[in-house]
Order: structure tokens, then sequence, then C-alpha cells
């Protein structure tokens, strides 16, 4: 016989929600992930441009084709000594416009993914809201949700992205023939904290507004939808 | 035995925008039902008997009127205290049980005290048994029977004990041997003193009530009338309920 859970909480619900429609929760998921990869790449490149400490060695390293440890992913890296003061500020502003967009389409990709689920979700917001449930109730199961999408596509960016960037990077400083090439990423600790902000942030945001208007409905109205 | 006014509307109506024209589903009702009562709402398509549950359940406001449950004024309330007033007074059955598919019977039952700190998950398993359900807790609804799915939606209408059951045509989509044991479990229900209105089209269901009202275009078309013996007496008609 199945083991019931002790309580019945919000990650019940949203757990049982998630593997009911593994589909649409994968695609979430590799979407956000995606979008994650780049984000971190491209913040990564950002503060590799805008770092202070000398690469030199670290090149080397890189170049050796030593394997980064787990230490090392989360080290400071470099920036070509070469690269003109103009050459550098043309690709911090490249890069940053280049983070904001992906900002801006990642919250548009995950805000209308979002936006599609509580759509189609409408009459089970209906019946929860005809049980008792108070529309933040209801907002925080979808928000539990959305902060459980968030958290496992950063993992997985992380784990996934960072090897990638890595690897991108020595492919780019073996390259070395453009000043752009010269740059290698950087994955410093603030990047850590940075990407997962952003991830559950992102993730949060796009659920409530995308959620808010529809619990906020009657609950009559919702629960005549789909029928 | 002396009764006492559970369900008060006065003056109620309702109105829905369809297709730029005004559809009146309650035209000003007035009704009073005691509490304890078992009262079957009976009419047409369309003559507002969902409406007027709606309106006693607080999932819906009228335009105008009043609506008074257990001396609480529905109308003053805002979408919050409704809330709250629903999950400790009123138990919803409807007639497409309205489970939420990802969820197992179990869990299905104890979504109304989700947030609650004493989920009370005795109690749940207790109602399901009671349903005849025991074996059937861990599956989801999809591998239920609409009997089945039934019965699940009444053991969640009744977790946080309330006293009032509203059911929309709650044997409109299962067979009739399934509807005879669910009209049975509301007589029980009523026996052990909860207030239950139900909306249905089923006149042996009618018939177990102990009162009825009759309705057409959001109006009550005769007064309110007692059953007995599964002789329903209409305002205009009378037939044999089924036993």
């Amino acid at each position: 016989m199945t083991e019931r859970p002790k309580t019945f909480t919000t990650a019940t619900y949203g757990l049982s929600h998630m593997k009911h429609n593994m589909m649409r929760t994968i695609t979430v998921m590799v979407t956000l992930t995606l979008t994650m990869g780049f984000f971190i790449l491209s913040l990564s490149l950002f503060f590799g441009l805008t770092s202070k400490v000398d690469p030199d060695s670290e090149r080397r390293g890189l170049l050796e084709g030593r394997v980064p440890t787990s230490t090392d992913l989360f080290q400071d890296m470099r920036i070509d000594r070469d690269m003109s003061e103009g050459s550098r500020q043309a690709l911090v502003e490249l890069l940053l416009f280049t983070t904001v967009l992906v900002c801006a389409v990642s919250f548009f990709i995950i805000y209308n993914t979002m936006a599609v689920s509580v759509r189609e979700r409408r009459r089970e917001i209906g019946i929860l809201r005809a049980l008792g449930l108070s529309s933040w109730e209801v907002t925080k199961l979808f928000l539990a949700e959305g902060g459980f999408i968030g958290l496992v596509s950063w993992i997985s960016a992380l784990f996934l992205g960072m090897p990638l960037i890595l690897n991108l990077s020595v492919y780019l400083l073996e390259r070395g023939d453009t000043a752009f090439f010269f740059v290698a990423p950087a994955i410093p600790p603030q990047l850590l904290v940075l990407s997962f902000l952003f991830s559950i942030g992102l993730c949060l945001a796009s659920t409530y507004l995308a959620a808010r208007t529809r619990i906020g409905s009657s609950p009559v109205k919702l629960m005549r939808s789909q029928e | 035995m002396p009764r006492e006014p559970f369900i008060v509307l006065e003056d109620v109506s309702k109105g829905y925008k369809v297709g730029g024209q005004t559809v009146h589903a309650l035209d000003h009702l007035t009704v009073t039902l005691d509490k304890g009562d078992m009262c079957a709402l009976m009419g047409p398509s369309g003559a507002g008997k969902t409406t007027l549950l709606n309106m006693i359940g607080g999932l819906d406001v009228p335009d105008s009127g009043k609506v008074m449950v257990g001396g609480i004024d529905l109308s003053r309330l805002n979408e919050m205290q409704r809330a709250s007033f629903r999950k400790r007074n009123v138990g919803f059955i409807f007639q497409f049980y309205n489970l939420i598919p990802s969820l197992t019977a179990y869990e299905n039952v104890l979504v109304p005290v989700m947030f609650e700190r004493d989920q009370k998950r005795g109690r749940a398993e207790d109602l399901l048994d009671r349903m005849g359900l025991s074996r059937r807790m861990d599956h989801l609804p999809m591998e239920l029977s609409g009997g089945e799915r039934q019965r699940v939606a009444i053991a969640r209408a009744l977790m946080n004990d309330p006293p009032l059951i509203l059911a929309d045509e709650p044997t409109g989509n299962i067979d009739s041997e399934t509807a005879r044991e669910i009209v049975s479990l509301f007589r029980q229900l009523n026996d052990e003193g909860k207030t239950l209105i139900m909306a249905t089209h089923d006149r042996m269901m009618a018939g177990k009530a102990r009162s009825m009202l009759r309705m057409r275009d959001g109006r009550l078309s005769g007064g309110k009338t007692s059953t007995r013996s599964g002789t329903v007496h209409l305002a205009s008609s009378k037939y044999q309920g089924t036993q």
C-alpha cells in the first residue's frame, strides 16, 4: 500500500501537478535551463571583461587542458591586458545590452508559458476558491510551483552550463585571433548568487503576474471555463 | 420540533450579460430555509437553481437584495471573508465532481484543509472509509468510476464538518443505483443535523427531501412545499416519487 504523506502541503500539491503534467513541466524546465545557461554565459563574459585579475596563469592552465575542479569554478578569471580600453568598454556595453535582452526575452518566455499554464487551470483555480481557499492561498500554490521550477532550472543550467562555458573559453582562447576571443569568462561567487536570484525571481515574478488576474476572478466564472 | 430560520434571502436579484442582453438569473427572490432542512430545488435549466446555490454558498454576490446564512450577511463580506465563510460553513458537491485531476482521492479530500495547522488526516481517512472508498484512497480521479468520484467529492465537502451542504445536480452524472446510495447518504447527513440544499431534476431525489422549492425564470413558481413518503406536492402538480 502506498505510504501517504504525513502532511499535505503546497509542495505536495505542486509536485503532484508537475508529475501529472510531466511533459509541460519538462518543457518549461528545458526552456528555462537554456535561458539560464545563456544568461550565465553572458554574465560570466561580462565578469571576465570587468575583472581586474591578472589572467596569465589561469589562461595557461586552461590552454594546458587542466580540468577545472569545483574550487576553480568559483575563482575569478582574467582579462587580456592587450585589449585596448576602448574595445573593452565596447564589449562591456555589448554584453550588458545582451544580458538585459536575455533577461527581457527570458521573462517574456516564462511569463507566456506560465500564463498558458494558468489559463489551462482556470477551472482548477475556481474549484480551489469554491472550497474556501483565498486568492492568496491559491497564488501561493502557483508560486511554489514556479519557485521549484526556477530552482531546478538554475541547478541544471549551472551543472550543464558551467562545463559548456569553460570548454567554450578554452576554444576561444585557443583561437585567440581577435580581441573578443581573448576574453575568457569568469564564474565568481557573485555570478552564482546573481543567477540564482535571477532564476527564482524570474519564475516567481512571471508566475505571480500570470496568475494574479485569473486567481482574483470570480470562482463561478472560473469554474464555468472549459465546460 | 420548532425550526429556526437558517438561510434568509430578501428580494435578491442577479443578472448576467449575455450577448448584450441582461438575463435575470434571480429576479427579486425572497425565500427562507430552516436549520436542519433538506430542500430540493427543482425547475427547468436556466431557472436560477445554480445561481441560488451560489448565492447561498457565498460563491457569488447579488446585484441587489440581502443574503443571510446563519446570521451572517454575505452581501457585506469581501472576497477574503467569503472564502473563509465557505471554508468553515459550506460543503459544495457538484454535478461533474470537480476533483483535482492530479491529486489522489485522499489528497482531494484534504484540499480544503491544506493550509490548516491541524489537517485532521484521520478524519479524511474516516470519511473515505465511510464512503466505502478505503481501498481507493490512493487512486487518481481518472481511475475511479463516476459514483466513486462523487463520493470522494462528498467526503471532501464534509472535511471541515460544515453545517450546510449545497449540492448542484449531484446525481446528474451517475447511474440510478449509485444515485439511490447518494440520496440515502444525504438523508443520513440530514439526520445528523446538516442542512442540505440540492438542485436536481431527479424526482426520486426530490421525493426524499423534506421540502421542495420549484423555480422558473429566477423566481419561485409556487411556495415552499413539504414532501412526505416520497410524494412530492408541487404548487401546480403532484406526482409519485420513487421510493
